[in-house]
């Protein structure tokens, strides 16, 4: 779906820290979102997890730089690490050029997906948060 | 929101404060100084690609790595550091990166302004005079569940001292960086002709920043922040964090947004081509050619330097420009090729100093 110009796919979950999770099979796959990318500007840096870390749902396990900004990459499950996008080393800006897609950061293998999925937000839930974003901005703008 | 107005800090001491607040949740605006030289270098940087070590362990100027952006810099008592720290749930804070730095960048502006210097927030998050000199740079980031801008009121700068804590690839390079930081950034010192007193610029600082953000407290360091500062020192200056590979080398050295000093190596069949090149806006502004070639007529290549001047800094417009220069001068240079050229100056990210 579309909010206000920016690009949300259905099948998606997403959290309040802006990034989305898609559940292939037994593994989830990570990213953060378009909102997320065109906040932040072109990104010129990624750190990626360690393949085999444990993450907790919530918390930081990964950074990112733009504009000599560095923000954090945050779990949106809990689990183990089983794969980066190691590509994003040498063209981070894969980030902004399809945050979904080439831009997707790493996989979890996770440890307690169906409680962690209870958390996150689709549908109605995401449009009203990413709603509330938008005015922020337009707030901050005025 | 807390004001720690810490006067002057052992140097690493200046830069771990705002990581301890930040790691704390407090609120606050720090204003600081070092008291000794620090270098600094960005969190995606590795201090062995970035930093002249020996340069600086000879003449005892210690470097940390923050946890912030940008590159690296050289700090001394001379700059005022505004760092200010809030919680990433505070909605009276800007969430968009540009809004950011804009916005909170502002209360500086004000300040060079109240001493007679016209200065302005541009992006790449520099703030600039009226002749778009840099006169003070930016950076931030998430730590723990804050947010973090920090930046420098330059009352004075030490170029020469900034150009020889950077690792470069030769001399010349250096040279060429510290030109550039005299022509491109500036200082209350040489706008004004003087150093106007420290707590002048700290007052009208703070009261600038309580313009934008409401009355501060005033508080000192305790004992419990002193104390994880020594904690938290312990880790950034550890080689494993400083030391940190990054897999994308440096491709040069930023001097302020648009303008860019690269450095180039290409081993050609007929010899090393060695470039350093200035680029303002993305065009070259100025190059350097060097290496063990042979080049027929001579005095031709430093012509064919002039010649690249005002080329954008694009691999086809800069390898069109060699080849027709090749033809128009019938240059005679065995086993280099315009393209062994181009790539010397446009493959330089791929072969930076090590």
């Amino acid at each position: 779906m579309e909010i206000e110009g920016y690009h949300f796919p259905d099948d998606l979950y997403y959290d309040k820290e802006h990034c989305w999770c898609r559940v292939e099979g037994n593994v989830v796959v990570t990213g953060t979102t378009d909102f997320a990318q065109k906040m932040a500007g072109e990104i010129v840096y990624v750190q990626l997890p360690l393949i085999g870390k444990s993450v907790t749902q919530g918390k930081p396990c990964a950074a990112l730089e733009s504009g000599k900004w560095v923000g954090r990459i945050y779990a949106v499950v809990s689990g183990k690490v089983v794969e980066v996008n190691e590509e994003l080393e040498d063209t981070p800006d894969s980030i902004n050029g399809g945050p979904y897609e080439q831009g997707w950061i790493f996989k979890i293998e996770p440890s307690n997906l169906e409680e962690d999925l209870k958390n996150l937000m689709q549908g109605d839930d995401l449009v009203q948060f990413i709603k509330s974003e938008i005015i922020r901005v337009a707030a901050e703008k005025k | 929101m807390y004001l720690f107005d810490l006067g002057k800090l052992p140097g690493q001491q200046s830069m771990l404060i705002f990581h301890v607040l930040a790691r704390m949740g407090v609120e606050a605006l720090v204003i600081v100084s070092p008291k000794n030289p620090l270098v600094s270098i960005g969190y995606f940087q590795d201090a062995g690609r970035e930093i002249d070590l020996s340069f600086c362990r000879e003449n005892g100027i210690s470097f940390m790595k923050r946890e912030i952006g940008g590159g690296g810099t050289y700090l001394d008592e001379n700059q005022v550091f505004y760092q200010l720290i809030w919680k990433r749930s505070n909605p009276r804070f800007p969430v968009e990166m540009s809004q950011i730095f804009e916005e909170l960048s502002f209360p500086a502006c004000e300040t060079y302004r109240k001493f007679g210097i016209e200065a302005s927030f541009r992006q790449e998050n520099d703030i600039v005079t009226r002749k778009g000199k840099k006169i003070a740079g930016e950076g931030g980031g998430d730590i723990g569940d804050c947010m973090v801008l920090v930046g420098g009121i330059l009352l004075d700068f030490d170029y020469e001292t900034m150009s020889k804590v950077l690792k470069v690839p030769d001399e010349k390079f250096r040279d060429k960086v510290y030109k550039s930081m005299e022509e491109n950034l500036t200082t209350m010192k040489r706008e004004l002709g003087d150093i106007p007193p420290r707590e002048e610029v700290v007052q009208t600082l703070v009261r600038e920043y309580e313009k934008v953000i409401g009355r501060f407290e005033s508080v000192a360091l305790d004992n419990r922040i002193v104390e994880r500062m020594k904690t938290l020192e312990k880790k950034f200056t550890s080689d494993r964090f400083l030391f940190k590979k990054t897999r994308k080398v440096p491709k040069g050295i930023k001097i302020k947004g648009g303008v860019e000093i690269r450095y180039g190596i290409h081993k050609a069949k007929g010899g090393l081509i060695k470039t350093v090149e200035e680029l303002e806006q993305e065009k070259i502004k100025e190059i350097g050619i060097s290496g063990d070639f042979q080049f027929y007529p001579k005095d031709d290549l430093s012509t064919m330097e002039v010649e690249l001047r005002k080329t954008e800094f694009d691999q086809g417009k800069i390898n069109n420009k060699i080849e027709q220069f090749y033809e128009e001068h019938r240059i005679q240079a065995p086993g280099v090729m315009p393209e062994d050229f181009t790539k010397a100056i446009v493959q330089s990210e791929s072969e930076g100093p090590e």
